[in-house]
C-alpha cells in the first residue's frame, strides 16, 4: 500500500477549494490481536482502520477535517471541508507555515515482512505459551489480563511546500497482567510486557515475569514511614515523567509559560550523572521512524546533558515561533478523546525518551539504597502537577530494601515529592536498560523521598 | 440497512456463528481548541464504520470497517467468524450469553440544542468568552487552554436474536485548563463540564465556568502543603464521585470481580459503612454523561445498585458476565466507537444522599481536610485507590481554614467505606471520561462526605 498519490490528490482538491496552504497525512493500519481473560484465551480480532486527515491554512485560518472513508469521493470531500473548517476558524496570529521540503534518515530495523504475513493462530500460540509459563511459576497466579498484538501502519504526510514523508512499520507485542492470592492476602495487579519491531516474540519471559512479580508483592510486612532512599523501577520512572518532565521538556509548554525550564538552556537541572535524548531514529526503538507525523525527519535531540539542559522538543507550529527548528515530535490524535492517529493537528510527543544508563549492578543498587525501598509500578501519577513537578503516588507493587537487600512486599504505601529536585537526587544509575512505555532507562537510585504510610 | 444488516448476519449463522451482531456508526465530530485564546484549529469530522462481533466455538471474533456496503460487511464479519473459530479450540469454558429480549426501537435522548445547528462562529465565541473570563479574573492567570467538543453518532444495532435499535448518541463536552504564576510558584486547575447538548452553555454561561476554574488556580497560589499521615475529612461531590468512580466502581465491574478484583466473593456481604448506598445508573440523573437508553448489546439502561446501606448488593455485568454469574445484564455494554468491542464500563456511579448539611459534616472535625476538587483518580484491582487532590482546604474546629494545595489521597476502598460517617444532602454531579483500553464519556458524583480517617500524602 502506497497512500502518497491519495495525499497528493486531496492537497490538489484543498488548494482547489481555496486553501493557501494544504497538508494531507493518511494513516494505515492493520493489527491482529489475541486477547487473554482469567487465564483463558478469550478474544480475536481482526482490526482495519484507515484515514485521511486534511489540514488547510487560509491567512493564518487553520481548519483541520478528517475521515475514515478513504476513497476518491471521501478525501475530496474532506479537503472541502477543511477548506470549510478554515474560512469558520479565526485568525490564528502565531501561525507561520508548514513544515518545508527536506531529507529523511534511515532508520533500521522498524519494519518485518515476517509480521506482514503473521497470523491469528500464531497470535494464539503465543498468548498460550504466555499463560502457560506464568502458570509454572506458581499455581497461586491468576494471568487476569493480557495478550499479543501485531500491527502494521503505513503513515504519509504530503504538503503543499513538497514534502512528501513515509513510514512503513511493523510491531509485535506480548503482555500479561497478573494477581496472586493467598488464604489471607491478595497482590496487585502486576504487568509485564516485552514488544519489538520485529518478529523476536518472548512471551516466556513475559509470563514468567509477570507472575514473579504477583507471588512476590503477595507476602505484605511493615512499612515505614519517613524519608527513604528509593530504587525506582523503569515503570515507575515512567509513570511519574510522563506527567512531570515529559510534558515540562515540551516547546509548547515552555513557549506557554508553563515549564519550570523556561530560560533555563545551559543551566543545571539535574545531578550531573543525568543525561536525557529523545531518539525518534533509534534503531528498532518502538516509536522511530523517518518522519514525524507532519513530514518533519525524525532526530535524536539532547534534553539534558550531564545534569544540563540542553533543549527542548518541538514541532513545526511552536518551533517556528520560538525561532527553533522542529525536532520532529509531532504526534496526532489520542489526546484525551481516544481519536485516531489522522484525527487530530499535530501535537508534540516524544518518541524513545532515553535516560542514559550508568554502570551499576543491582547488587550494588540495592546496596547504595540500603535501608529503602524498591518501587516497580506506582498509582495515580497522571494526578501530578506537570507546572510545579509535585507528585504524590501509591506504591504498587513495591518492596522494602533492608541492609542492601529486598526483605518484603508493602501496601498502603506512598511517596511524595517534586519531579523536577528528584532529578537532582538520582545518586547512581543500573547498567541495564529497557523500553517501559516511551522511556528507555535503566533502574536509578533517587537518594531521599518521602513515604508516607498509615 | 436493515435487510442489508439481517442478510450478512443470516450468513455467519449459517456458517457457524452461534451469535453475531453489527453495529454500524455515523458519526459527526465538531472540535475546537484555544490556546491563549488563539484558534488552534476547527476541525470537522466525518466516519462511517461497523463493529462486527461473531460467537462461535465458545470464543469472541472481532473484526471491523470503514464500509456499510453489504459485500465489505459480509467480508468483516466472515473475518470474525474466523477469529471465533481461531480462537475456538484453546477455549476451556466457552462463552455463553444471558438471555434478553429481543428489541426493535429508534430511540433519542432529549437533547435541547442540537449542536450541528449551531455555526461554529458561535462556538468559538463562546470558548473566547472562556477564555476571557480566566484571563480577566485575575492577573496572575498566565494560561489558558479551552477544549470544546460535539460528538454524535447514529448507530444501528442487529443481532442474530433479532434485535434492531436505532440509537442517536450526543456529547458536548467542554475542558478548561487554566495555570497561574505568582513570585516563582506555579499552579494549575482543570474544569471539565459537559451535556447531550449544546444548552450546556445556557445552563452555566461561560464567565461562570472561567470563574470556577480561575478561583482554584488562584487559590493554590496561596495555598500550603498537607500535612501527611492518616486524617479525618470531609470530600466533597467533586471528588466523592471520583471516589466512587475510582475505587469502588471499578472493582464492581464484573469482568474484573471475577478477575479476582477485591470484592470476589464478597456479593451480600456487609462492605461498608451503613451509611454507605452506591449506583450506577443510565437513567438519572438525566443530564449524566453516562446517561443511555441501550447499551452496546441492546440491553435496556437502568439503575444497578452496587451497595445498599453497607452490603454489596449488585455488580454491573455485560450478557457474558451475567451468563457466568447467573444473574441479568445490566445494561454496562459500552464501547468508544466502531474500531472497539463493548466492554463493561460505567455509567452514572453515584452516592446516595444522606441528610447532613455541609456545616453538620465539618463541624465534630478538630483538624483535617475539606478535599474539593481533583485532578484524577485510579484504582488497583486489590482495592487500593489514588486520587490528586486539585484544590482542598484545612478543616479546623469545625470550620474551612487556609486552602491546600498538592494533596493525594490513597487508600483501600473497603477500609475508606467502613469509615464513612455521615452523607450531606446537596448533590453533585461531575461528567467525565475513563479509560479502560477505550475512552468513555460517563458521569458520577454524590453528596459530600465526612470520613473517619483517610492517607494523605503530600510533597
Amino acid at each position: 500500500m502506497d497512500h502518497t498519490e491519495f495525499c497528493r490528490k486531496a492537497i490538489d482538491a484543498a488548494v482547489r477549494f481555496g486553501a493557501r496552504e494544504a497538508e494531507t497525512l493518511v494513516v494505515s493500519g492493520h493489527s491482529v490481536s489475541v486477547e487473554i481473560e482469567r487465564g483463558e484465551i478469550k478474544t480475536c480480532t481482526d482490526v482495519w482502520d484507515s484515514g485521511i486527515g486534511v489540514r488547510a491554512l487560509i491567512e493564518g485560518k487553520v481548519g483541520f477535517a478528517y475521515t475514515n472513508t478513504l476513497t476518491d469521493e471521501g478525501v475530496k470531500k474532506t479537503a472541502e471541508q477543511a477548506v470549510k473548517a478554515s474560512r469558520a476558524s479565526l485568525r490564528d496570529k502565531n501561525w507561520k507555515r508548514l513544515p518545508e521540503k527536506t531529507r529523511y534518515p534511515v532508520v533500521k530495523d522498524t519494519y518485518d515482512k515476517r509480521l506482514v504475513e503473521f497470523t491469528p493462530d500464531e497470535a494464539v500460540t503465543l498468548c498460550q505459551r504466555m499463560i502457560s509459563s506464568a502458570l509454572e511459576v506458581d499455581k497461586r497466579v491468576l494471568p487476569a489480563f493480557g495478550g499479543t498484538e501485531v500491527s502494521v501502519q503505513e503513515t504519509v504526510c504530503v504538503n503543499t511546500n513538497g514534502v512528501e514523508g513515509r513510514n512503513m512499520g511493523t510491531s509485535l507485542g506480548c503482555g500479561l497482567g497478573t494477581m496472586a492470592r493467598s488464604e489471607t492476602q491478595v497482590s496487585p495487579m502486576c504487568y509485564e510486557f516485552k514488544a519489538s519491531r520485529l518478529y523476536k516474540p518472548e512471551p516466556e519471559w513475559v509470563g514468567k515475569e509477570a507472575a514473579r512479580l504477583a507471588v512476590e508483592s503477595i507476602n505484605v510486612g511493615e512499612a515505614r514511614e519517613g524519608k527513604f532512599p528509593i530504587l525506582l523501577d523503569q515503570f515507575a520512572l515512567q509513570s511519574i515523567w510522563m506527567f512531570t518532565l515529559i510534558p515540562s521538556i515540551r516547546g509548547d509548554m515552555v513557549s506557554r509559560g508553563r515549564s519550570i525550564f523556561r530560560d533555563r538552556i545551559g543551566e543545571g537541572v539535574a545531578d550531573e550523572g543525568v543525561s536525557v535524548y529523545d531518539d525518534g531514529t533509534l534503531q528498532g526503538g518502538l516509536n522511530s521512524g523517518s518522519t514525524d507525523m507532519e513530514g518533519v525527519p525524525r532526530q535524536k535531540t539532547p534534553l539534558i546533558e550531564r545534569g544540563i539542559l540542553r533543549g527542548f522538543l518541538y514541532d513545526n507550529y511552536w518551533a517556528r515561533i520560538e525561532g527553533a527548528k522542529s525536532t520532529g515530535n509531532a504526534s496526532r490524535g489520542g489526546g484525551g478523546l481516544g481519536l485516531p492517529p489522522y484525527g487530530s493537528v499535530p501535537a508534540i510527543s516524544p518518541t524513545n525518551f532515553q535516560l542514559v544508563s550508568g554502570t551499576a549492578s543491582e547488587e550494588e543498587l540495592l546496596s547504595e539504597v540500603g535501608n529503602g525501598y524498591y518501587v516497580r509500578g506506582v498509582q495515580g501519577a497522571h494526578q501530578s502537577n506537570p507546572e510545579t513537578g509535585e507528585f504524590c503516588v501509591a506504591l504498587a507493587p513495591a518492596w522494602r530494601i533492608e541492609k542492601g537487600e529486598i526483605t518484603h512486599a508493602v501496601k498502603g504505601v506512598m511517596i511524595a515529592g517534586n519531579a523536577y529536585e528528584m532529578m537532582k537526587k538520582f545518586s547512581l544509575l543500573g547498567k541495564e536498560t529497557r523500553h517501559a512505555g516511551m522511556l528507555i532507562a535503566p533502574k536509578a537510585v533517587v537518594s531521599e523521598l518521602n513515604v508516607v504510610t498509615k | 440497512m436493515k435487510d442489508t444488516l439481517f442478510s450478512v448476519l443470516d450468513k455467519v449463522k449459517n456458517l457457524g456463528a452461534s451469535y453475531a451482531e453489527i453495529r454500524a456508526q455515523r458519526n459527526n465530530n465538531t472540535l475546537i481548541t484555544l490556546k491563549e485564546g488563539q484558534v488552534e484549529a476547527v476541525t470537522l469530522a466525518n466516519e462511517t464504520g461497523a463493529a462486527i462481533r461473531v460467537l462461535a466455538k465458545g470464543a469472541w471474533g472481532f473484526s471491523t470497517t470503514n464500509s456499510l456496503t453489504r459485500g465489505d460487511l459480509e467480508k468483516s464479519a466472515t473475518s470474525a467468524l474466523k477469529m471465533a473459530a481461531t480462537a475456538g479450540p484453546s477455549v476451556r469454558e466457552p462463552v455463553k450469553l444471558a438471555p434478553v429480549k429481543t428489541v426493535e426501537d429508534k430511540v433519542k435522548l432529549a437533547v435541547k440544542k442540537d449542536p450541528k445547528n449551531i455555526d461554529v462562529s458561535t462556538k468559538i465565541e463562546n470558548l473566547l468568552r472562556v477564555n476571557k473570563g480566566c484571563f480577566g479574573f485575575d492577573k496572575r492567570i498566565k494560561s489558558v487552554t479551552v477544549s470544546y467538543a460535539d460528538l454524535t453518532t447514529e448507530q444501528t444495532l442487529a443481532t442474530t436474536e433479532g434485535s434492531f435499535i436505532e440509537q442517536q448518541k450526543m456529547f458536548v463536552w467542554n475542558y478548561t485548563w487554566v495555570t497561574g504564576k505568582s513570585n516563582g510558584i506555579m499552579a494549575s486547575a482543570r474544569d471539565e463540564t459537559g451535556a447531550h447538548g449544546y444548552e450546556l452553555f445556557d445552563e452555566e454561561p461561560p464567565e461562570q465556568i472561567a470563574e470556577r476554574v480561575s478561583k482554584k488556580v488562584t487559590q493554590q497560589l496561596e495555598a500550603r502543603t498537607p500535612r501527611s499521615g492518616l486524617q479525618p475529612a470531609v470530600i466533597g461531590t467533586n471528588i466523592v464521585g471520583v471516589f466512587a468512580h475510582e475505587a469502588l466502581g471499578h472493582i464492581c465491574e464484573a469482568d474484573l470481580t471475577l478477575s479476582g478484583s477485591a470484592l470476589m466473593g464478597k456479593l451480600g456481604k456487609k462492605i461498608a459503612s451503613e451509611k454507605v448506598t452506591i449506583y450506577d445508573s443510565a437513567l438519572l440523573p438525566k443530564e449524566g454523561f453516562g446517561t443511555i437508553i441501550y447499551d452496546d448489546e441492546g440491553v435496556p439502561g437502568q439503575k444497578t445498585v452496587l451497595i445498599k446501606d453497607g452490603v454489596l448488593v449488585g455488580l454491573m455485568h455485560n450478557r457474558e458476565t451475567a451468563a457466568k454469574m447467573n444473574t441479568k445484564p445490566t445494561g454496562n455494554a459500552r464501547a468508544q466507537d466502531f474500531r472497539y468491542p463493548p466492554l463493561i464500563r460505567m455509567r452514572n456511579t453515584c452516592f446516595e444522599r444522606g441528610d447532613h448539611t455541609f456545616e453538620e459534616l465539618l463541624e465534630t472535625i478538630r483538624f483535617g481536610y475539606y478535599l474539593e476538587a481533583f485532578r484524577g483518580g485510579q484504582a488497583n484491582l486489590d482495592g487500593t485507590f489514588t486520587v490528586g487532590v486539585q484544590s482542598a482546604y484545612e478543616i479546623v474546629k469545625g470550620e474551612l481554614g487556609n486552602p491546600v494545595r498538592n494533596a493525594g489521597i490513597s487508600g483501600n476502598t473497603l477500609e475508606t467505606l467502613e469509615h464513612v460517617e455521615a452523607c450531606g444532602k446537596d448533590f453533585g454531579l461531575e461528567m467525565g471520561r475513563c479509560g479502560k483500553g477505550q475512552y468513555m464519556f460517563q458521569s458520577s458524583g454524590g453528596p459530600p462526605i465526612r470520613v473517619k480517617s483517610i492517607l494523605i500524602g503530600g510533597a
